[in-house]
């Protein structure tokens, strides 16, 4: 009974972050939610692998979890490279 | 499966729906990139909940992870937003509508899920299940499937992975000539990569050693859990963007080298195939790896074993290629 009531709240909340992500308006915000519905994602997978009976199953979680810290720092680093360019591109514009 | 299940699939695909006209929707690119990421983690928690834990565990690492990672480094050299083309969009529109029609339309052949009459209940797969116990004896039947009883289907898919990744290397891996260079600041990881950036830099790089760690545990624990050569070369590829991406591209490309990577990526299809033909010289059938010992399941154990290895290298060195080739391409 208890699985139900998490998974249903952890959809909701996905589905939140989801809107969230859709709406925008920055793209900060957009990052914010993509980095939640990882998290989300993770404790999902946890929690579906205990309520379908193969707790084994929580290797899929370790692999969110370590897959989605990468793709939070290539974020970080897109956006690191694009402020370098907008930067040097003022400066031709000087 | 519960009904509960049931609903909760159904769910999830409305979110992807949702989704993925949002994809079609925005003309920011990022917001795309971000969005395909979403999706992809959806359709492994689908897979995941239909018990396909082997596929969900490639969707995981494959469509959440590295392509996330390839698409924001193709990305770092394009414009933010989409270019507007207005050119026969009705034609467009209209082939996707009747590909649609049709499609929904073969849907109605395809039996129910679950249908326990459905050809891949009664083909080969009951074969499959009760001969893996006897021949194999590996408790994940995915792994025994996959590179046992269709070790030639998975050998080709080796070869596929191998000339994909030469298609690519021949379309992204020379600079073009006649561009002029830009600071390695500016591209995506370049020299430095995020190194300047202290909390990012320690905890990372206190995570590479254990991605590894996990890797080879994905790779070598094929046999009993959701796991093997495929999702095990991503998961090494994601650790060595990861260094990368905290220490600088020109670091990660000097730790392992381009002819390292190519060399990779041949060696794979290559260990796989002469482990074939070792199988043909002993005595048997072209990758039939019960004469590799004297008793035939240990035989299948090491060929899995060998052949798994040869994926996962194959699969490392491409993936590490192709983000190279993003990543050292300057920016206009």
């Amino acid at each position: 009974m208890i699985y139900y009531a998490v998974i249903v709240a952890i959809l909701v909340t996905m589905a939140l972050a989801l809107a969230r992500a859709l709406i925008g308006p920055t793209v900060y915000d957009r990052v914010l939610a993509v980095n939640m519905l990882g998290t989300k994602t993770v404790l999902l997978l946890a929690v579906a692998a205990f309520f379908i009976g193969r707790p084994d199953f929580l290797d899929l979680a370790l692999t969110y979890a370590l897959i989605n810290f990468i793709g939070v720092l290539a974020v970080l680093e897109f956006f690191r490279v694009r402020a370098q360019r907008s930067l040097a591109e003022e400066k031709e514009g000087e | 499966m519960t009904v509960f299940t049931v609903f909760f699939i159904i769910f999830l695909l409305t979110l992807m729906v949702i989704t993925a006209l949002a994809i079609v929707q925005t003309k920011n690119l990022f917001a795309a990139a971000m969005l395909s990421g979403i999706f992809s983690l959806m359709s492994a928690m689908i897979f995941f909940l239909l018990d396909a834990a082997d596929v969900a565990l490639t969707e995981a690492a494959v469509g959440a992870g590295i392509s996330t990672v390839l698409f924001l480094g193709a990305l770092a050299l394009t414009a933010e937003n989409e270019r507007a083309g207005t050119a026969g969009r009705a034609a467009a529109l209209a082939v996707v509508t009747v590909i649609t029609a049709v499609l929904v339309y073969a849907t109605f052949d395809m039996p129910r899920l679950g249908d326990p009459n459905a050809p891949a209940q009664l083909h080969v797969a009951p074969w499959y299940l009760e001969k893996t116990p006897e021949y194999i004896d590996v408790p994940n039947v995915v792994t025994a499937v996959l590179a046992s009883f269709r070790g030639y289907d998975t050998l080709g898919e080796t070869f596929v992975v191998f000339t994909a990744g030469i298609g690519v290397l021949f379309l992204l891996g020379k600079a073009p000539v006649g561009q002029p260079k830009v600071s390695p600041a500016m591209t995506f990881a370049g020299k430095t990569g995020l190194r300047h950036y202290q909390i990012p830099r320690v905890v990372g790089r206190l995570l590479i050693p254990f991605i590894l760690l996990f890797a080879l545990y994905v790779q070598f624990h094929g046999d009993y859990s959701p796991g093997g050569g495929f999702q095990a070369g991503v998961i090494v590829a994601a650790s060595v963007v990861l260094y990368a991406l905290l220490e600088g591209e020109e670091q990660a490309r000097q730790a392992l080298p381009a002819w390292l990577l190519r060399l990779m990526a041949a060696t794979g299809p290559l260990i796989y195939g002469f482990t074939g033909v070792a199988c043909m010289l002993l005595g048997g059938n072209f990758l039939d790896y019960s004469v590799l010992a004297h008793d035939p399941v240990h035989g299948q154990h090491y060929g899995i074993l060998v052949i798994e290895a040869g994926v996962g290298v194959t699969v490392t060195g491409v993936l590490i290629s192709i983000f190279h080739s993003f990543a050292a391409r300057g920016a206009k």
